[in-house]
């Protein structure tokens, strides 16, 4: 059987994503679980894994480095490829918001001129923006996103939060959600035709499992919630 | 520091580059080879202008096309435009100059096409398309002909491992005109199910407030993927007639493949969706082993004509040259089978045109090298032999491939010519 290569993101993801990928039959060793390594096998071969950054996921899976991948809903509709997009693994569950200070709730944004707003999604915070007819400077950082509100460098943010407690911490609030984020398993379009029957049978194996998650009362719904 | 003026002026522009030596000569082997399967298809070729009026290369094109033009101006000012694929042209010169011409035509062509695009996996903003459009014909055989073409075209440039995935948007196009959407409706649904994503497609469906057995349909359709056995899935969710039509065509069109031997090759794929505006029938992509992406696309596009005032259906597929050379790598040598030194031999000139003759790239050295030098010179080159022509007349014949000893014989011109002969034998 040919062997499929699959993109993960390094961090938050990783081990759910293998613990996921487990349960449906493909085990790795612990040391490969360790995440010490960033190309290794699942027990049985079918599998090869390697470890990328989050937001490089979809270039390895875009390009055929990798057949298929996880990658945050979030992380997926920044970038633009081509990908299909088979499932929702119910993993990794959090929203994308734009937050500020308390007292932006009250704030009409329509007539403002300097508005900024600090992101690490710099495309989806435009369009954001843009869908409601907000003119927005849009300033891309890389990290710590709530620091930019608090010493004048933006008005308000665009960032993932899980809990809101962050945000909270830093004197923030939601003031909207611009969309709910889940990981999503990718599959390059290539790998999908030239590999039809093992993808999806491997599709099928984690549906099946994700569904049983889903139905409520189960154990281990709220995997990651 | 001195400022390098030359630097400066020797840049290209960003997305273009420049084709030389192996490359250059691979892709001019790859284009030979799809002219000639195209031509044994029944297909002659189209050559238009590199430019033309915006407004003609725009009747038709995609929104994201007419964005990835490059435009100008003439002197008169009217817009132009590069041309940014091939078929748009064509369809100009069949609807004006061809349309009455007893249907159908076939036409190939292998051009340069311009388009405003960041490089990615062999398209660069100036790129090689290479194609056929078979007009005149709405026929399923004439669907499976272009499929079965571009089969073979991949066949016959070696590309080892491809898959071509068919579709017919007809189908989902029939189940839809139910639901009465509009433009900005059917595109984010086009999204949806191009992506393959269900959850989305659970949400816009739910927005629209299209349920019941049109919900169930395009549920589906992302997951009509496979052999044969989706032909039968597809009838059986059938909405209403048209979109059984379009099954029964695109099930005809399977089975002409399976009779020309192509159908290893081929998986059904009704969610292939890829310019639902644009197609009106069959649909596909071709992928390669190795490469992430589409490797040659095509499909039944009958409205296009129209635009040119003749209304006739069409199908064709395209490919880029370029990024065919990504997954195929023809045998490519440059070196000069001969080397010979520059002399006033009537009967020296007489042997390299009889070699040449023969097919055989034969270099006479125009720098004045011989003997050892010369060798030295053709050795660099790779070449296969050298000739240096002695006093009597004998010629030394050097076998610059061999290591063995007798690699370097003096010979006559009789025997020079039998050894010549057996080269191209």
């Amino acid at each position: 059987m040919e062997q499929l290569t699959i993109a993960l993101p390094k961090g938050r993801l990783q081990h759910q994503t293998l613990e996921l990928f487990a349960v449906v039959g493909y085990p790795v060793s612990d040391e490969a679980a360790s995440g010490r390594k960033l190309i290794f096998e699942d027990l049985s071969g079918a599998l090869r894994f390697i470890l990328a950054k989050p937001a490089d996921v979809p270039t390895y899976v875009g390009y055929g480095a990798a057949d298929l991948g996880i990658v945050g809903e979030d992380v997926l509709r920044e970038g633009h490829r081509d990908l299909y997009e088979p499932l929702g693994l119910g993993i990794g569950r959090c929203r994308l918001v734009l937050a500020g200070p308390p007292e932006a709730r009250s704030r009409d944004l329509r007539p403002e001129i300097g508005l900024r707003v600090a992101s690490k999604y710099p495309r989806l915070a435009l369009e954001h923006f843009e869908a409601r007819g907000i003119t927005a400077e849009i300033i891309p950082l890389s990290g710590s996103i709530e620091l930019a509100p608090a010493v004048g460098l933006a008005d308000l943010l665009v960032d993932l939060v899980e809990t809101g407690r962050t945000l909270r911490d830093n004197g923030l609030v939601e003031l909207e959600t611009i969309m709910e984020v889940q990981a999503i398993l990718v599959v390059n379009r290539a790998s999908h035709k030239l590999h039809f029957g093992v993808i999806q049978e491997l599709i099928r194996r984690l549906a099946v499992e994700v569904a049983r998650r889903e139905r409520p009362g189960t154990l281990g719904a709220e995997v990651g919630g | 520091m001195a400022y390098d003026e030359s630097a400066l002026i020797r840049r290209l522009p960003h997305g273009l580059t420049d084709l030389f030596l192996e490359q250059a000569a691979a892709k001019t082997a790859v284009e030979g080879v799809l002219q000639e399967t195209f031509r044994r298809w029944g297909y002659s070729r189209i050559i238009p202008p590199t430019f033309e009026y915006y407004d003609t290369l725009a009747a038709g094109a995609s929104v994201q096309l007419k964005q990835e033009m490059y435009r100008f101006f003439d002197r008169e000012g009217n817009i132009l435009a590069l041309r940014p694929d091939m078929t748009v042209p064509t369809a100009r010169v069949v609807s004006g100059k061809l349309y009455d011409r007893t249907p159908p035509l076939r036409c190939y062509y292998v051009g340069n096409v311009f388009r405003h695009i960041e490089p990615q996996a062999g398209w660069r903003r100036e790129f090689t398309q290479a194609g056929i459009e078979l007009i005149g014909a709405g026929t399923p055989e004439a669907d499976a002909e272009v499929v079965a073409v571009a089969v073979a075209a991949l066949k016959a440039m070696k590309v080892a491992d491809f898959q071509v995935n068919l579709g017919q948007v007809s189908y989902l196009q029939a189940i839809l005109s139910e639901a009465g959407l509009g433009n900005g409706e059917l595109r984010r649904l086009e999204q949806a199910i191009d992506r393959r994503n269900d959850i989305e497609l659970q949400r816009v469906l739910a927005e629209l407030g299209i349920t019941g057995d049109a919900a169930r349909a395009i549920r589906a359709v992302p997951h009509l993927c496979g052999d044969e056995g989706v032909l039968c899935e597809a009838e059986r969710l059938a909405t209403n007639p048209p979109a059984r039509q379009a099954i029964e065509h695109l099930a005809r069109v399977y089975e002409l493949l399976c009779l020309e031997g192509v159908a290893e090759h081929i998986i059904l794929d009704l969610g292939e969706m890829r310019g639902m505006a644009y197609y009106t029938g069959i649909t596909f992509h071709g992928y390669a082993a190795g490469l992430g992406f589409p490797i040659c696309g095509g499909g039944r596009y009958d409205n296009l004509l129209a635009n040119f005032g003749a209304d006739l259906p069409a199908v064709g597929f395209a490919l880029g040259v370029e990024r065919i050379l990504l997954v195929t790598h023809p045998e490519i040598d440059l070196a000069p089978h001969l080397v010979m030194r520059s002399c006033s031999h009537p009967a020296c000139r007489a042997l390299a045109a009889q070699t040449r003759a023969r097919g055989s790239c034969v270099e006479v050295d125009v720098l004045g090298r011989q003997g050892e030098a010369l060798v030295a010179y053709a050795r660099a080159l790779g070449a296969h032999y050298v000739v240096c022509c002695g006093e009597g007349p004998t010629y030394t014949l050097t076998d610059l491939r061999s290591s063995e000893p007798g690699c370097r014989r003096v010979l006559n011109r009789h025997e020079l010519e039998q050894e010549l002969a057996l080269w191209s034998s």
